[in-house]
């Protein structure tokens, strides 16, 4: 077998080459060039450390499995913010516990402020359909960011 | 091909903030993750979510990649877990009856999304050759690729030649795709053709 590639070889890539470009709809790839706008460059950033749905994430989806409860848990190195979706809401804790202001920041959305009780505890009602992140401002001014969750 | 240049380069000037590179990422990269998400029979609603996902999640890793040349398969098995999310989360929401087994989208397994990225990487790289071809070989080749593709005497009324010409056109057109950088760096990784010519006598 020849290292070159025939004609027809060529031809055949570039078929599919161009036919996967056609069938990607121009909203979807607009949207995703939008992104980098949401760079961040100096937010202390929290990252995800444990998310409900990788621990299943290898199996395949079949009948018998229950639905299961999405948790997740994000950590920076002053504080950690973990959520659990409870129906249709969405509910967080900063540990250590401490009042906190929220800055929901949804990606489509205008940001919406909640605030953080004295155990640090948190309700976010409805919770966010689209791709969001939090901001969690504590009264001792730690300033984090969570990564982008889509519930 | 896993080490292309041009893919780390892009990466290191995309996580400096230039527009021009991020932008250049996502045209390469946009259809594998849009394949996947049709793969797994996603709507559009759904895809687009999983796609938004997914760009805001590497905006925020592309600086921290510790292989850049491995975005794309960064980018597959990413898309994978946030269809793997969509189809959990509507089984949550809609307390419907699950499809029958045999009409659940098919489990992929990792060859195939390993394949996938391949042939994925390869649509990149003859995409951007193709785009550097002169606007004369551009609208020949298109034609030519196209399925069906038509015959002489329609490509010659499209294109204003001469159908003795088309033969010619077509042998040096193909040529400088085959001699574009980007094709000729495949072609000396045997797994760029090779690879290709598995897929193909595959069937898939």
């Amino acid at each position: 077998m020849s290292d070159a590639w025939t004609d027809e070889e060529l031809l055949a890539e570039l078929r599919q080459a161009l036919k996967a470009r056609q069938a990607v709809p121009p909203g979807f790839v607009e949207a995703a060039k939008g992104a980098l706008a949401w760079r961040t460059i100096d937010a202390e950033l929290a990252q995800l450390t444990y998310d409900s749905l990788a621990a299943t994430e290898a199996a395949p989806v079949t009948r018998s499995e229950p639905a299961s409860i999405r948790a997740l848990t994000f950590t920076s190195p002053r504080l950690t913010i973990e959520l659990e979706v409870a129906g249709d809401s969405l509910l967080g804790q900063v540990v250590p516990p401490q009042a906190a202001t929220i800055r929901l920041q949804p990606q489509d959305g205008p940001e919406a402020v909640i605030a953080a009780d004295q155990i640090g505890c948190f309700v976010i009602q409805p919770a966010p359909r689209g791709p969001f992140r939090l901001r969690c401002q504590t009264d001792a001014s730690v300033d984090v960011l969570t990564g982008w969750i889509t519930l | 091909m896993r080490d292309d240049p041009v893919v780390i380069a892009l990466v290191d000037r995309a996580a400096a903030g230039d527009e021009g590179a991020w932008n250049e990422i996502v045209d390469r990269y946009a259809p594998l993750v849009w394949s996947i998400c049709t793969r797994y029979q996603l709507g559009y609603e759904e895809a687009h979510d999983v796609g938004q996902t997914v760009w805001l999640l590497l905006v925020e890793k592309i600086g921290g990649l510790r292989e850049p040349a491995a975005l794309p398969g960064w980018l597959a098995t990413t898309t994978q877990r946030e269809c793997f999310r969509v189809l959990r989360v509507e089984r949550r929401h809609e307390h419907t009856e699950l499809p029958p087994e045999d009409q659940m989208p098919p489990d992929p397994d990792a060859t195939m999304i390993e394949e996938q990225v391949l042939a994925a990487e390869r649509g990149a790289v003859f995409r951007a050759a193709f785009d550097t071809l002169p606007s004369g070989c551009r609208a020949l080749l298109s034609l030519l690729a196209s399925d069906p593709p038509p015959g002489y005497a329609e490509i010659s009324a499209a294109l204003g030649v001469a159908v003795g010409s088309i033969g010619p056109m077509r042998a040096r057109c193909l040529d400088r795709l085959r001699r574009s950088p980007q094709v000729a760096s495949l072609a000396d990784n045997t797994a760029g053709i090779a690879g290709a010519r598995q897929t193909r006598s595959e069937g898939a």
